[in-house]
């Protein structure tokens, strides 16, 4: 069946074709009169004739080169002449008799697949360029398949045509030859130019048929020089002359009725290279089964290489494979469409298992961080892959797994309130200092709202969120602008504040009470300042208020702490009938030195945690108390006798009371003992 | 320093419950109420997933494990676990209390499982997909062409022989690659085609290389016995649920992996259901025929049982056969065998093409079950 004898038969055929061809023919032009006059006497050298055709279907020789592509124009003229005539017969029961030159042309085809399959020794060279020679097999090929679906209209007519059958039978195989060389030719183009280093190896043996007719002494397919293996710059790496040819051999088949074949060529080596790819970022499959067992530092790790994998993928390697697509399909827009899409979503599909299989796991608020970097990392891909309208259904697939993600999201922030709620302290901290929970909830809302769009946008998605928080908005009063976010983040704040005012209430004194109010409330109000999102979230009305409570913690505390102090330090009642009784005087200056020893020795130990506020409370103490003790002082230290009297009683000057409210609010631990509280 | 314990109180279980049960809050029964219509809703449950199972296992030997009858598996399980859901949030009260706690989160880790399984399952539907593909250019050899030439039989010869090398089942080496290559008779068929089985084998994209079908079907089975009935009792009926609605879970797992072709298929799985649920004898019998199916001769090295892809190969095998004895020209009596040949082949390739996508996507359902859209 395989008997490829061209020798003998193609110099039959030729000498037919040259003797009496029934085709009409165009007069010959001065680049076939050489031929010519071989044709018209080949009785006085037929050995010559001979040989010059044997050389020019199968030994192809470089000196006789160009005369066989002079007899190649005139047979391709031929072939285009009898297309165009079956294309415009009109009945098409009857197919016309298939001149011989088709038989020619077929074997001149044949030869060609031969010769580059065992191209090994061949003395041509070609370059990475589309050559002349590859140009005109491929332009052969196209003129075969159009000569084979011209002759297909005409219907089979077993029994008479079938001389007719055979000759077209021939051409039919040659032309599936072709098209198999050509698979495997875009196969190799598609492999050799993969853009692992460990390829590097098994390109400079294993090649491209066409390639392989380079030099023996440079065997490698590409120089390794044309090896672009950056693969963050320069993915997949194909030169633009392979991208050429890829995209010449496509159409190829593709106007042949092969488009099946090269898309499965395409899309199998494209999905190969695409694991490469993954597997060089160090992409592993983890099962949902495994994901669910792991510790969450170890998942940490996973996540993190998850989102940069997917990254890459949005920004560098999608856009090349879809370029790569387009431009390797570029005459069929919708089935590059079509095979980048499938691509995509090969991979994509993958990458969601694990966010899908990450949103199945525990819950815990550490985890919303990474929850969200997910989230925003899906979002990107979504908008990578859009561009595509094919890619529709994928789209949606993306969505639906980061609305898991986000539905988990927003299940963790809302744990907050559980958190808080359930944070039962039994004993008070020592000092009045920023409780832990403050710290934690603040932060953590902090940076939480770094993802303010993000979880503004996935609240907003969880419509159950917004109902279930009507009603506190509804409290508040009227805020102005509240996103579901906003309105959950509120209420965080508030049960923060009911959960502060509940564990103020294990102070007993209520001045400490009062100090670790002004704490916390300082520590959140400075968070808030602090944090442009949560404080766009909050509003001012919010701080505004929070502020003036301060304040009155602020003043609370002044009454509560110096008022009785100050009591002493009063004018009034000091005179009986009319004049200053000593007694009193003398009991006034002792109450007001105990009572402010006792303040000192308990205040210094407390905590002012914020600087700031410390000294805004030292100055507001020092300004009522020292005008208060000086104008007390002056007005009634004459009333004491002078000497060890006066020093008994004046324990203080003026500049010592204010050097020790000075001390207030060191946290000083020396003096702590025993009196925490 | 205070007792603060930041960690959210969220186990999975919670977490689980707190997603398959959508917020019905305003359903709230008084006790009695509740006992009454629980015990209802569990015995419907039963006869319906009996029903339905009875529906299934009452197919002829020609539909049974066809595409629509796969199908209509995945639909029957949706529907059961639909329902199943439905009881849980009726029933909320008891979701958080010994030892329902601990049947709801044994069944989530079971489910979570199955997730691998349909992940896989995507996988071998990935894979019937590429024979699909092969099946297509047979057809665009040989369907439709005026004249059948030496040309387009080699064509759909090609096809079918990346075909049979792709539909090869893992288990079978390379060796019987090679010696089915030299059968084939072409130089450089060994060559190509090992190529595009590397091909085929590296398509397989979600699970890892050492995950075994086998094995996590096993897993989904462990510990799986049928409630006590204390726990029985301390559960309100539920536990009876949580058993009905595991071992459709694994029979479905057990059928798809049968059916499908997926990384280390076993058929091993023990089903130990108890005579004495109504529904238990449907699916044991369907277990019992799709077993027999397996240990038939021709169906024993397949890589799934689905009856498609018994078809494809049976189709691919006359092709390849009347494609082996073909001389050309043709004559007429080979031209109607082969034109008949290639309907058939076109039947299988329109049932295959119809059939996958919806599948994949019941599949890709399955894993969405957990959650509320």
């Amino acid at each position: 069946m395989e008997k490829n004898d061209p020798e003998k038969s193609g110099r039959n055929e030729l000498k037919k074709n040259d003797v009496g061809s029934p085709t009409p023919r165009t007069p010959p032009n001065l680049s076939t009169i050489d031929e010519k006059s071989h044709r018209d006497h080949p009785q006085l050298q037929p050995q010559q004739t001979g040989d010059h055709i044997i050389t020019t279907l199968s030994n192809v020789d470089d000196s006789c080169f160009s005369d066989q592509d002079h007899n190649i124009d005139q047979v391709s003229q031929d072939i285009d002449q009898f297309t165009d005539r079956l294309t415009t017969v009109d009945h098409k029961s009857n197919p016309p008799q298939v001149p011989d030159v088709v038989e020619t042309f077929s074997k001149i085809v044949e030869s060609r697949i031969a010769k580059y399959y065992s191209g090994g020794q061949n003395r041509m060279k070609f370059t990475s360029k589309m050559t002349e020679e590859e140009s005109f097999f491929l332009e052969a090929v196209r003129r075969m398949s159009k000569l084979i679906n011209a002759f297909s209209e005409f219907q089979s007519s077993s029994g008479s045509g079938s001389t007719t059958n055979s000759s077209l039978n021939r051409t039919s195989m040659v032309l599936q030859k072709a098209m198999s060389f050509l698979e495997e030719e875009l196969r190799a183009l598609l492999e050799d130019s993969r853009t692992s280093l460990a390829h590097l190896e098994g390109l400079c043996t294993k090649q491209s048929s066409f390639n392989s007719m380079r030099d023996d002494s440079d065997r490698c397919a590409f120089p390794p020089s044309e090896l672009r293996r950056d693969e963050e710059g320069d993915y997949p790496a194909y030169s633009p002359e392979v991208v050429t040819k890829m995209s010449r051999i496509a159409a190829a088949m593709i106007s042949a009725g092969y488009e099946s074949e090269s898309c499965q060529v395409y899309s199998i080596a494209r999905r190969n290279a695409f694991v490469e790819a993954l597997k060089n970022l160090e992409f592993d499959k983890i099962s949902v089964d495994d994901v669910q067992k792991m510790q969450w530092e170890a998942l940490e790790g996973e996540i993190a290489k998850w989102i940069k994998v997917v990254k890459h993928c949005a920004t560098v390697l999608f856009p090349a494979e879809r370029k790569l697509c387009e431009e390797v399909f570029s005459g069929n827009p919708s089935t590059s469409r079509s095979l980048f899409t499938n691509l995509a979503r090969a991979v994509v599909v993958r990458f969601l298992d694990f966010a899908e299989a990450i949103a199945l796991t525990r819950r815990s608020a550490e985890k919303l961080f990474k929850f969200l970097d997910m989230y925003e990392t899906l979002r990107d891909l979504s908008s990578a892959i859009a561009q595509d309208d094919s890619g529709h259904d994928l789209k949606s697939e993306i969505s639906a797994a980061s609305d898991r993600i986000g539905e988990a999201a927003v299940n963790i922030f809302c744990d907050l309130e559980n958190s808080i709620e359930s944070d039962v302290a039994k004993n008070p901290v020592p000092g009045g200092a920023v409780h832990p929970l403050t710290r934690y909830v603040m932060n953590y809302l902090k940076y939480a709202c770094e993802y303010k769009d993000t979880l503004e946008q996935i609240f907003q998605q969880n419509k159950k969120v917004e109902q279930q928080s009507v009603t506190t908005e509804e409290e508040e009063g009227g805020l102005a602008i509240s996103s579901p976010f906003s309105v959950q983040l509120i209420a965080v704040m508030n049960l923060l504040d009911e959960n502060l005012e509940a564990k103020s209430n294990l102070y007993k004194d209520p001045s400490l009470r009062d100090v670790f109010l002004m704490n916390n409330g300082r520590y959140i109000l400075q968070k808030i300042k602090g944090s442009t999102e949560i404080h766009q979230l909050i509003g001012d009305t919010w701080c505004r208020r929070r502020s003036s409570e301060l304040r009155q913690y602020h003043k609370n505390y002044q009454r509560e702490t110096w008022g009785k102090v100050l009591q002493c330090l009063k004018h009034e009642g000091l005179q009986v009938n009319g004049k200053v009784c000593k007694a009193v005087l003398k009991e006034r200056f002792k109450n007001f030195n105990t009572m402010f020893d006792e303040i000192h020795k308990t205040q210094a130990t407390w905590v002012m945690s914020d600087e700031q506020l410390q000294s805004e409370l030292r100055v507001s103490v020092t300004a009522v108390v020292i005008p208060a003790y000086r104008s007390f002082l002056g007005r009634f230290r004459q009333y004491l006798d002078s000497g060890r009297s006066a020093e008994k009683y004046i324990k203080y000057q003026a500049e010592d009371i204010e050097t020790l409210i000075e001390e207030l609010f060191d946290g000083n631990p020396t003096s702590m003992d025993g009196i925490l509280l | 320093m205070p007792a603060t314990d930041y960690q959210g109180p969220s186990a999975s279980f919670t977490n689980f419950g707190r997603s398959i049960l959508s917020l019905r809050r305003e359903q709230v029964h008084s006790m009695e109420n509740v006992q009454e219509a629980t015990s209802q809703e569990l015995e419907a449950f039963q006869r319906q997933v009996a029903d339905r199972f009875h529906d299934l296992s009452a197919v002829g030997s020609d539909d049974l494990l066809s595409l629509p009858w796969v199908r209509k598996l995945l639909d029957v399980f949706l529907c059961c676990q639909e329902e199943f859901r439905v009881i849980l949030s009726n029933n909320k009260g008891y979701i958080n209390r010994a030892p329902m706690d601990r049947l709801i989160s044994d069944f989530f880790e079971r489910n979570v499982k199955a997730l691998d399984v349909c992940n896989a399952i995507r996988d071998g539907i990935e894979q019937i997909r590429q024979w699909q593909k092969q099946l297509e250019i047979v057809l665009c050899a040989l369907h439709n062409q005026r004249s059948l030439g030496e040309g387009q039989f080699r064509r759909a010869k090609k096809a079918l022989i990346d075909l049979a090398i792709g539909m090869l089942d893992e288990k079978e080496s390379n060796a019987s690659l090679a010696n089915r290559n030299r059968s084939f008779g072409r130089n450089n068929i060994q060559k190509d085609h090992q190529k595009s089985l590397g091909n085929f084998r590296s398509l397989s994209w979600s699970v890892s290389r050492s995950w075994s079908a086998a094995r996590q079907l096993q897993a989904i089975g462990n510990n799986m016995a049928a409630p006590r009935a204390n726990e029985i009792a301390a559960t309100n009926g539920l536990a009876v649920a949580v058993f009905t609605m595991s071992s459709v879970l694994l029979f479905v797992m057990w059928a798809l992996v049968a059916a499908i072709p997926c990384q280390d298929r076993g058929l091993q799985t023990h089903f130990n259901i108890p005579r004495q649920f109504i529904w238990a004898v449907p699916i044991l019998s369907l277990h019992e025929k799709i077993l027999e199916e397996s240990k038939k001769r021709d169906r024993r090295n397949a890589c799934g049982l689905l009856k498609e892809i018994h078809q494809i190969e049976k189709c691919a095998r006359h092709m390849n056969e009347l494609a082996d004895s073909v001389q050309f020209p043709l004559t007429e009596e080979k031209e109607g065998e082969v034109r008949q040949r290639v309907q058939e082949l076109g039947e299988v390739f329109e049932a295959v093409k119809d059939g996958l996508d919806p599948l994949e996507r019941q599949v890709l359902n399955f894993g969405f079950w957990g959650y509320e859209k």
